[in-house]
């Protein structure tokens, strides 16, 4: 049995204090609502799979101080002791290390000479052991065989006619069909470049990139002035191997300054922006939740103290605990939804304007009613305890002169 | 209506315990017209409360329209002051945001009546007060004698059976008294029994009988006499 009319009619002679929070609410939902999906896109964006085995890769770049260093056999003679280490599982060379936020890219076409409405893509110039040094997981084709490798000076123009890609700038490419055996062409040129396999997933340089996950490999080894090998460990080796990367390649040849790192410490660094958003626009709808919920808990206190005696009329009339509870809780409910459907339009309003000028993702409605109904259920549980307690006023109150 | 055998309350802190009525026995029947008199702090309002079913008793039996009410939960007694028992008190006790006309459907809502049967009793009461035209009104704007008629008027809505005035006429001038006692009389001539708390000796006299308490005990028993003068316009 709900008192609607005669409750409306009670809000409405009391209609700032109800307004206040009403519009409290709408605001906090607007907030949230819009954070949420904001902290919803930041969360897909770090938990998306790399397609590399991240945990137990380490990446050791060095730069060598002689300027007539020979890089070629340096790279063999490197690799060749890296794979021999114990713990390892495999070693390669590659011209940059994934996820770190360092790389290169270029524009790739389906037909010759073209110079618009190309796919952009992230390369990598690697050896054969690429692949299973970084536990790609080839769907398509073959993998790099060592006769696929060519060497090639710094200043030398240098081109590959054979190439592994991504499963995504496979799909950008070739439009779904099948990309082994077909041919692409970097830039202007009219030199073909044959698929010979696909790989699942490979993130890239750039996991923030439009185009993340677009990603070329050429077998190819290029001796400019530094190079970088990855290495793979053995599950739960990594840090022992890390420990013994650097002092083993110094020791093999001291001509050279050599800097050895995680790949997941490249992934954490490359989302700490996401991160921290994650975490502070968390904080921050939590602590709007909670001080939404301290605003409903004081105004309910405020009124049931206010009514106490009409509480105890209500009880002498013939109102149960119950009675007593439920009207508080759906008074409660009434503001709370006035709130919420004034902040239902605040929050399309703003995720309007967050879409347009800050390029943010869409807010949907089903997430949206989802944040309107926990600050809905948040609303009723401040309102409980406040609601049980005025419960416990005595009919006696009515017949007290004060 | 109402029997009451050797009922005690009293009220303990952590120091005092005091005892409010003390082997309270008093007999009311039914169609009765009973004013209770006694010097402040004697117990009168716990009697009514009691009576009312407002407060529980610490000892004693207490029957109301033959029904042993000392074992009722809490929610059994409030369906049974809502369909027996009708509270009129000395402050009026009208809620402040509603209208006369939601005012008195506050209990009739309890009661579980539809809306056409609670609109039919509420003018109807409010016909029988004197106020039809008034049901839109705030209590805050009307007089203190027609506040009190509309407490009376949400007391009659559901036609109790019994009938408890607090000092009703405590906070009305005598004329509005006098109105408001009249009223009283005239709805005990239909047959609601009435027990009305008055600290006015001349009230009291107008009662059928007359109950002195006094130290939380009956002290003193007197049949009156009473015959309305006037019937209510």
């Amino acid at each position: 049995m709900f008192e609607l009319k005669p409750m409306l009619s009670a809000l409405w002679r009391n209609k700032v204090s109800a307004l206040l929070i009403a519009l409290q609410l709408a605001l906090t939902l607007a907030i949230v609502s819009n954070a949420t999906v904001i902290v919803k896109d930041r969360m897909e964006k770090v938990a998306r799979p790399t397609g590399m085995d991240v945990e137990n890769i380490i990446a050791a770049t060095y730069m060598p101080i002689p300027t007539d260093y020979d890089m070629a056999g340096a790279v063999i003679a490197d690799l060749d002791l890296l794979r021999r280490t114990p713990g390892v599982l495999d070693a390669s060379v590659t011209n940059q290390i994934p996820l770190s936020g360092s790389g290169s890219a270029g524009t790739y076409f389906n037909e010759p000479n073209q110079e618009i409405g190309g796919e952009n893509a992230n390369y990598y110039q690697v050896d054969s052991h690429f692949i299973d040094t970084l536990g790609l997981n080839l769907i398509e084709g073959r993998n790099f065989t060592p006769t696929d490798e060519h060497v090639v000076g710094p200043n030398e123009r240098h081109h590959s006619e054979v190439a592994v890609i991504s499963k995504q700038f496979a799909e950008k490419l070739f439009s779904g069909e099948s990309a082994v055996g077909r041919f692409f062409y970097a830039g202007n040129s009219d030199q073909p470049v044959e698929i010979i396999g696909v790989v699942e997933q490979h993130l890239g340089a750039w996991p923030g990139w439009s185009r993340a996950g677009n990603v070329v490999f050429y077998p190819l080894l290029v001796t400019d002035n530094h190079k970088r090998y990855l290495i793979r460990t053995e599950p739960g080796q990594r840090d022992a191997v890390f420990k013994e990367v650097e002092e083993l390649l110094n020791n093999r040849d001291p001509q050279r300054v050599v800097q050895v790192e995680t790949l997941s410490k490249n992934l954490e660094r490359t989302y700490i922006g996401d991160n921290v958003m994650i975490k502070v626009l968390s904080l921050v709808m939590a602590l709007l939740t909670f001080i939404v919920a301290l605003g409903i808990i004081g105004l309910t206190i405020f009124w049931i103290n206010q009514r106490t005696k009409q509480i105890g009329i209500r009880r002498a009339l013939g109102a149960t605990r119950a009675n007593i509870s439920r009207y508080f809780l759906v008074e409660n409910s009434l503001i709370a939804g006035t709130g919420l459907v004034l902040g239902t339009a605040g929050a399309l309003i703003i995720n309007r304007l967050m879409v347009s000028e800050f390029s943010q993702p869409t807010l949907t409605l089903p997430l949206l009613a989802v944040c309107a109904i926990v600050l809905l259920l948040v609303s009723i549980t401040a309102a409980l305890m406040p609601a049980m307690r005025a419960a416990n006023v005595s009919p006696a109150m009515a017949t007290r002169s004060v | 209506m109402l029997k009451m055998q050797n009922i005690r309350k009293s009220y303990r802190t952590d120091t005092i315990e005091t005892h409010a009525l003390r082997d309270f026995s008093l007999e009311v029947n039914e169609g009765e017209f009973v004013s209770v008199t006694g010097p402040s702090g004697s117990g009168k309002t716990t009697f009514l409360n009691i009576a009312g079913l407002l407060e529980t008793p610490t000892g004693g039996q207490y029957l109301l329209d033959g029904q042993e009410v000392g074992n009722l939960s809490d929610s059994e007694r409030s369906r049974l002051r809502n369909e027996k028992i009708g509270f009129i008190f000395q402050g009026f006790n009208l809620i402040p945001d509603l209208n006369l006309f939601d005012n008195i459907d506050v209990p009739l809502r309890y009661r579980g009546f539809n809306a056409k049967e609670r609109r039919r009793r509420i003018e109807r009461s409010l016909e029988q007060v004197g106020l039809s035209a008034r049901a839109k009104h705030l209590p805050a704007q009307l007089s203190g004698g027609q506040q009190q008629r509309v407490a009376i008027a949400r007391a009659l809505a559901g036609e109790p059976r019994f009938l408890l005035a607090d000092e009703p006429t405590g906070n009305l001038d005598s004329l509005m008294a006098r109105q408001v006692m009249e009223l009283l009389e005239f709805i005990n001539e239909w047959g609601t029994t009435i027990v009305m708390v008055t600290h006015d000796p001349e009230l009291a006299r107008r009662a059928q009988r007359n109950i002195q308490i006094v130290d939380g005990q009956v002290s003193d028993l007197r049949q009156t006499i009473a015959q309305p003068e006037v019937a209510i316009a």
